[in-house]
């Protein structure tokens, strides 16, 4: 299970990166696309950190650390950045048609929102990827880094 | 302890290259857009949202100023009326011909008679990029499938949040590890 966990956690990362710049990779095509898939990988890697989510819920204003509490706060945070970036992402869409959503606003106001929702959601990525190193090293079977005892 | 120090150096590299990253890509000033868009918009609210000189603006000070004004004062921009223009172009007018143009004004009879199109004929506009043969509608301009030059820039500055939150918890954890041994 920690291997799925892990590689698609990687897999996030690396669509995540690409899909920063629209030009980069395939145009703005395959930016509408994996925008969407990106999503489904979000609530995929929900899924299967579901146990971890309903145990800190519930215990998060009792007994539950200060670091699960925090990772929390960050997951929550995360889930509104990338939610908005996905939003606003299917509003300024161009090769997907979603105007059937008919979200309204003014193009100009989704851009906006698109960009800084992504460059802030990819610094609170950044800080959770930081948050779980550890668990990052223990998949590459690097304990003894993170305990400090490579020496 | 020499991995140890090999590990601080690649931190300090990504974080060195994180912060011309985060310069390169004028990340701050993009990300923090999303707070200043109110601003932004009522700022700039069209004719509408002028000061007080603006339409906005005249509202009640409008009342009062317009009893001030001298007689067949108009507000506003105002067409030239009919009897102060020249007699040349009020001829031209009144005979139903073209009004001169800021393009043909200046411009001599030969070149006039070059570019003059006698049918009215309008360039079509098809929505392309000009000269951008092969790029399909919507997307950016082409050439090379991948290039991941901007991408390269993304990844020191997720890759120094990373190391920063890293190195903080470890800090963290050692004055606590510190705190319970005393």
């Amino acid at each position: 299970m920690n291997i799925i966990k892990f590689c698609l956690s990687l897999s996030l990362t690396i669509v995540m990166l690409l899909l920063m710049d629209p030009r980069s990779f395939y145009g703005i095509s395959f930016h509408e696309w994996a925008g969407l898939v990106i999503g489904l990988f979000f609530i995929l890697h929900k899924i299967l950190n579901w146990g971890w989510i309903k145990k800190v819920t519930i215990s998060f204003f009792g007994r539950s650390p200060w670091r699960a509490r925090l990772n929390y706060i960050l997951d929550v945070f995360l889930l509104a950045g990338l939610t908005l970036m996905i939003l606003s992402g299917i509003a300024i869409a161009r090769t997907i048609d979603f105007s059937w959503l008919k979200l309204g606003g003014s193009p100009m106001f989704w851009r906006v929102m698109h960009t800084s929702s992504c460059l802030i959601t990819l610094v609170l990525f950044g800080i959770h990827l930081g948050l779980h190193w550890n668990w990052v090293i223990q998949r590459f079977n690097f304990k003894r880094f993170s305990n400090g005892k490579e020496d | 302890m020499v991995k140890k120090i090999s590990f601080l150096l690649i931190s300090a590299a990504i974080l060195v290259f994180g912060y011309i990253g985060f310069n390169k890509l004028n990340y701050w000033e993009r990300s923090a857009r999303i707070f200043r868009i109110n601003n932004r918009d009522q700022s700039f609210e069209g004719r509408m949202g002028r000061g007080p000189g603006g339409i906005r603006g005249r509202g009640d000070s409008g009342e009062r100023d317009r009893s001030e004004r001298p007689e067949g004062f108009r507000e506003g921009f105002e067409r030239p009326v009919m009897r102060d223009l020249p007699d040349s172009i009020r001829a031209r007018f009144e005979s139903g011909g073209e009004r001169p143009g800021i393009r043909d004004r200046n411009t001599p009879d030969s070149l006039r008679q070059q570019f003059r199109r006698t049918d009215r004929e309008q360039i079509p506009f098809d929505g392309r990029i000009r000269n951008g043969e092969g790029r399909g509608r919507g997307d950016f301009p082409g050439g090379r499938k991948i290039n991941l030059r901007n991408v390269l820039w993304f990844l020191p500055v997720f890759a120094s949040f990373a190391v920063i939150v890293i190195y903080l918890d470890k800090a963290y954890c050692l004055i606590i590890r510190r705190r319970k041994r005393i």
